[in-house]
C-alpha cells in the first residue's frame, strides 16, 4: 500500500489478544451485522444494533469501538471522541482507539493531541504500523507548522490544506487464524483487512489468513522461495524507479485493493500517485516467504522502508502472491 | 519505535564544525543549570537570555545524538517563547528527525522551499551561528574591553557591544574589578556597522554615553519594552563630519523575540527581557556604551602602562590649570577645538575667567573615567581619549561633571572638546 499523506486509517484489530478474550464466533455475527450496516451507510441502524448488543455486554470493546466508528461517520465527533477516550481509559493496552482518537484530533487540526494519542498507541504496541504511518504524517505536519512560525510565513499556507478523509473501517467477517493468536506474534495485532471508502487510499482487500503455515517439500520450496523473493524485489525496484509498466505488471490482472474499485481505476490512481513524486525509494528487509501448500501461492512478509520527497516511513507489509505461468504476481497487499 | 524511523542524528550538522566543538566543550554556564520553564509566557517575567540558554542546550543534545530527548525540551521552549523563531526552527528539525535524517539546521520540506523562505532561513541560520560563536568565545574572567583605561567608582556599569559576535555585554564595576553580568545577542544595522551619514542604515562605532531614555509609553510597538538613546554623534563624530541621530538601544516588536543579525536602521536591538534587565541597572548619562567592530578583552595590567602614561598627561593639564599658567594651559587645546558650537578663542575667554577664580580657590578633581578609542585606518590609527571627571571647588561645595575629548598627534595630546555634562 502506498503512504497517503492526507489520510488517516481507522483500523480495527480482530486478532489482538486483548480483544480475542471478549470475542466468540457467536458475537462475530453481530459484529458483521454492524459492519454491513455501516458499510451500507445505514448508520442509525448500525448504531441501534450496536446499542442493542451493548445493552447486554456494555463493556465489549470491539462493539464499542465499532460504535465509535459509526458515531464518527454520523458526524457525532464529540460522541465518537468520548467513546474512543473511554476505551483508552478502560483498555489502555489496545492501541486502535488511540489511533482513531488521533485521526479525529488531526482532522480538527489538533496535531499536538493527535501526536500524543499516536505515541500512546505505539507505547501500547510498538509495531503498530498504521500508528507509525499516521505519526510520521503528524510529525511532518507539525514540522511544517513549526518551520512556518520560524520563518514567519502564513501557517495555513505552509501546511498543505487538510484533505483528511476518515477511512471507515470495515470489519472482517471471518475469524482469525488460531495459530496467529497463539504464536509468538500474538502481542502484535494483525492489522485487519481494510476496505477503503475513499478510492484515493490504497488498502488491502480482506485476506483471511488461512494458508497453512507449513513449508512445502524442501528443494522445490527453496527454488520457489527464491523466485518469490526476486519477484518482490523487482516490484520494489520498479516502484523506486517509478517504472509504471513494470510496477503494474507485478500485480495480477484483476488486482484491486477494494471491491468498490476497479482494476482500471486503481491503475490510474497508482500512476498519479507514483508519478506525482519527484523521488521514491523503497527498500525491503527481513523478507520472510511462506509457501502455500500447492506451491502456487505464497505469503511474503517484510519491512518496507519507504521514502518519497519529504516523507519517510518504515512499516511492516504482507503480500499475497500467486503463480501465473512462470511469474509470481501480487494478488493482495496489506499493512502488517 | 526507534527501530522504525531514521534517527540519524549523527548526520546532523548545525554550523558544521562550530557546533561540533561547542557540543564537546563544556558550556560556560551563565547560570546554574537551566532555569525552570515559566508556567506561562509573559514578556515581562522571562529571565534574560533564558531562551538562548535553552536553545543551546537543545543544540548540544542533538549534537550528542539525543534528539528524542531534546524533542520535549523544544516543545517547552516553543511554548514558553512562542515568538522565538530559532526555537521553532529547531523544533521543526526535531520533528522532521522523527521520520527522516536531518543534516542541517532548518531543513525545510520541499513544499516550503521557495524563494520567499530562502532569505529568512539564511537570517535564522546566521543568528544561530552568531549565538553559538559568542558562547564559544566568551570573555575570560578578569578581563575587560581594552577601551576601559580607568573607571570611576560611580560608574557601576559599562555596556560593551561586539558587532563581530552580535553581542552586548554589561560589565559590573565592583570591588573585585569588572565582571560580565549580562551577555546577550543583539542585532545591528541592515548595512552593518561604521555609521557615517544619516540614513546609511549602519550602527555607529565609538565610545558613547546613554542619554535620556524614551518614555516607553510613547514608543511604537516596534521598539519593544523600551529605548535607551546614546549620544551619537558625539564630539569625535561631529569633528569627523558624521551625521544622523536617534541611535537607540531598544527591544523587539511583540511578534519577534529576537531579530536577524543585521536588521535595524542603525539601532542596537535586543530581546525585551534582556532590555528590561539592562534598563533596570544602567544609569542615564553615566553609563558608557562602547560599540566596537571587535572587542579586545584585556587584563587590567595589560593596559596599565597606557593608563599611567595618559594619567600623567592629565596631571600636567591639571597642574597648569590650578597654577593659573594660562599659556601653558592653552597649549593643551587643539586649534580646531569646538565646545557646543564655540571655537577655541570664544571658549577660551570664559575659561580664563574660570581660571581667575580657580587661582583663589583651587579645584579638586575626582571620579575620573578614561575610555580609549581609535579612529582612522586600522594600520595608522589615531588615538582618542574620552575623559569624564567631577570638578569640585573645595569651599563652595559645588561640583560639575565635565567631559573632555583628547586626540593624539605625534606624541602630543590635545583637547578638542571640553564641556559640562548636565546632571541627570
Amino acid at each position: 500500500m502506498d503512504l497517503n499523506h492526507s489520510s488517516r486509517r481507522f483500523i480495527l484489530t480482530i486478532a489482538s489478544v486483548a480483544l480475542a478474550a471478549f470475542m466468540s464466533t457467536a458475537h462475530a455475527d453481530d459484529y458483521a451485522d454492524v459492519a454491513r450496516l455501516t458499510k451500507a451507510k445505514q448508520f442509525s441502524e448500525a448504531l441501534a444494533k450496536a446499542d442493542q448488543y451493548l445493552a447486554s455486554k456494555p463493556r465489549d470493546p470491539q462493539m464499542r469501538f465499532m460504535k465509535g466508528v459509526v458515531q464518527n461517520e454520523m458526524g457525532k465527533v464529540g460522541e465518537a471522541t468520548t467513546t474512543f477516550t473511554r476505551l483508552t481509559e478502560e483498555f489502555p493496552e489496545i492501541p486502535e482507539p488511540y489511533n482513531n482518537l488521533a485521526v479525529i484530533y488531526a482532522n480538527s487540526g489538533q496535531f499536538d493531541k493527535a501526536r500524543a494519542a499516536l505515541e500512546m498507541a505505539l507505547k501500547t504496541n510498538p509495531s503498530y504500523s498504521t500508528a507509525h504511518e499516521n505519526l510520521g504524517d503528524i510529525y511532518a505536519k507539525l514540522a511544517s507548522k513549526s518551520y512556518a512560525k520560524a520563518l514567519q510565513i502564513d501557517v495555513a499556507s505552509a501546511t498543505a490544506p487538510s484533505k483528511l478523509q476518515l477511512i471507515r473501517e470495515i470489519f472482517p467477517t471471518t475469524g482469525t487464524d488460531p495459530k496467529q493468536s497463539t504464536s509468538t506474534q500474538a502481542s502484535h495485532p494483525v492489522v485487519a483487512p481494510l476496505q477503503p471508502k475513499q478510492p484515493t487510499v490504497i488498502v488491502a482487500a480482506p485476506t483471511p489468513n488461512n494458508q497453512p503455515q507449513v513449508a512445502p517439500p524442501a528443494v522445490a520450496g527453496a527454488l520457489s522461495n527464491r523466485d518469490v523473493t526476486s519477484a518482490v524485489t523487482a516490484w520494489a525496484q520498479a516502484w523506486s524507479d517509478r517504472n509504471m509498466s513494470a510496477y503494474l505488471a507485478s500485480y495480477t490482472k484483476d488486482f484491486t485493493p477494494s471491491s468498490k474499485q476497479s482494476h482500471e481505476v486503481w491503475e490510474k490512481e497508482r500512476r498519479l500517485r507514483i508519478m506525482g513524486k519527484a523521488h521514491i525509494s523503497v527498500k525491503l528487509s527481513s523478507i520472510n516467504v511462506v509457501m502455500g501448500a500447492n506451491g502456487t501461492s505464497a505469503t511474503v512478509k517484510f519491512r518496507q522502508d519507504y521514502k518519497a520527497d519529504a516523507l519517510a516511513t518504515s512499516s511492516r507489509k504482507t503480500l499475497e502472491m500467486v503463480k501465473s505461468g512462470e511469474r509470481w504476481l501480487i494478488s493482495k497487499e496489506m499493512a502488517g | 519505535m526507534s527501530s522504525r524511523f531514521f534517527f540519524s542524528f549523527t548526520h546532523l550538522v548545525i554550523a558544521s564544525t562550530l557546533v561540533g566543538t561547542l557540543w564537546h566543550s563544556a558550556c560556560h554556564a551563565k547560570s546554574k543549570g537551566r532555569p525552570q520553564p515559566k508556567e506561562t509566557s509573559t514578556s515581562t517575567m522571562q529571565a534574560p537570555y533564558e531562551a538562548e540558554t535553552r536553545l543551546i542546550a537543545i543544540y548540544k543534545m542533538i549534537g550528542a545524538g539525543q534528539a528524542r530527548e531534546a524533542l520535549p525540551l523544544a516543545t517547552e521552549l516553543t511554548r514558553d517563547f512562542p515568538t522565538f523563531q530559532l526555537g521553532h526552527l529547531v523544533y521543526g528539525d526535531l520533528l522532521s528527525m522523527q521520520t527522516k535524517p536531518v543534516t542541517k539546521l532548518g531543513e525545510l520540506p520541499s513544499h516550503l522551499q521557495k524563494t520567499a523562505t530562502a532569505a529568512p532561513l539564511a537570517e535564522l541560520r546566521e543568528e544561530s551561528l552568531q549565538r553559538i560563536k559568542a558562547l564559544q568565545e566568551r570573555p575570560a574572567m578578569g578581563t575587560a574591553p581594552s577601551q576601559i583605561l580607568g573607571l570611576a567608582a560611580r560608574n557601576k556599569h559599562v555596556i560593551a557591544i561586539d558587532a563581530s559576535k552580535s553581542r552586548l555585554y554589561v560589565l559590573e564595576n565592583g570591588s573585585q574589578g569588572l565582571r560580565v553580568i549580562l551577555d546577550t545577542y543583539i542585532s545591528v544595522g541592515k548595512e552593518g556597522i561604521g555609521k557615517y551619514a544619516q540614513g546609511d542604515l549602519k550602527t555607529p562605532l565609538g565610545v558613547y554615553y546613554l542619554t535620556t531614555p524614551v518614555d516607553p509609553k510613547l514608543l511604537a510597538p516596534l521598539y519593544g519594552g523600551g529605548a535607551l538613546p546614546i549620544n551619537y554623534p558625539n564630539p569625535l563624530d561631529q569633528r569627523m563630519g558624521k551625521s544622523g541621530n536617534g541611535i537607540w538601544l531598544h527591544g523587539t516588536m511583540p511578534e519577534r523575540y529576537s531579530r536577524p543579525v543585521k536588521a535595524t536602521d542603525g539601532c542596537v536591538v535586543m530581546a525585551n527581557p534582556d532590555l528590561q534587565k539592562l534598563m533596570a541597572i544602567v544609569a542615564v548619562k553615566t553609563t558608557p556604551v562602547i560599540i566596537a567592530s571587535k572587542l579586545q578583552w584585556v587584563r587590567p595590567e595589560q593596559n596599565a602602562a597606557e593608563r599611567i602614561k595618559f594619567e600623567s598627561v592629565i596631571a600636567s593639564w591639571r597642574e597648569a590649570k590650578n597654577s593659573g599658567q594660562a599659556d601653558r594651559l592653552y597649549s593643551f587645546y587643539a586649534s580646531d577645538f569646538q565646545a557646543y558650537g564655540k571655537s577655541l578663542d570664544a571658549w577660551w575667554i570664559k575659561n580664563l575667567r574660570d581660571m581667575g577664580q580657580i587661582r583663589q580657590r583651587p579645584v579638586q578633581w575626582k571620579d575620573l573615567t578614561i575610555l580609549a578609542w581609535q579612529t582612522g585606518a586600522p594600520d595608522k590609527p589615531t588615538n582618542v581619549m574620552i575623559v569624564t571627571y567631577d570638578e569640585v571647588s573645595s569651599n563652595r561645595a559645588q561640583s560639575a561633571t565635565k567631559r573632555q575629548y583628547w586626540i593624539q598627534t605625534g606624541t602630543q595630546w590635545k583637547i578638542f572638546f571640553e564641556g559640562s555634562i548636565a546632571a541627570s
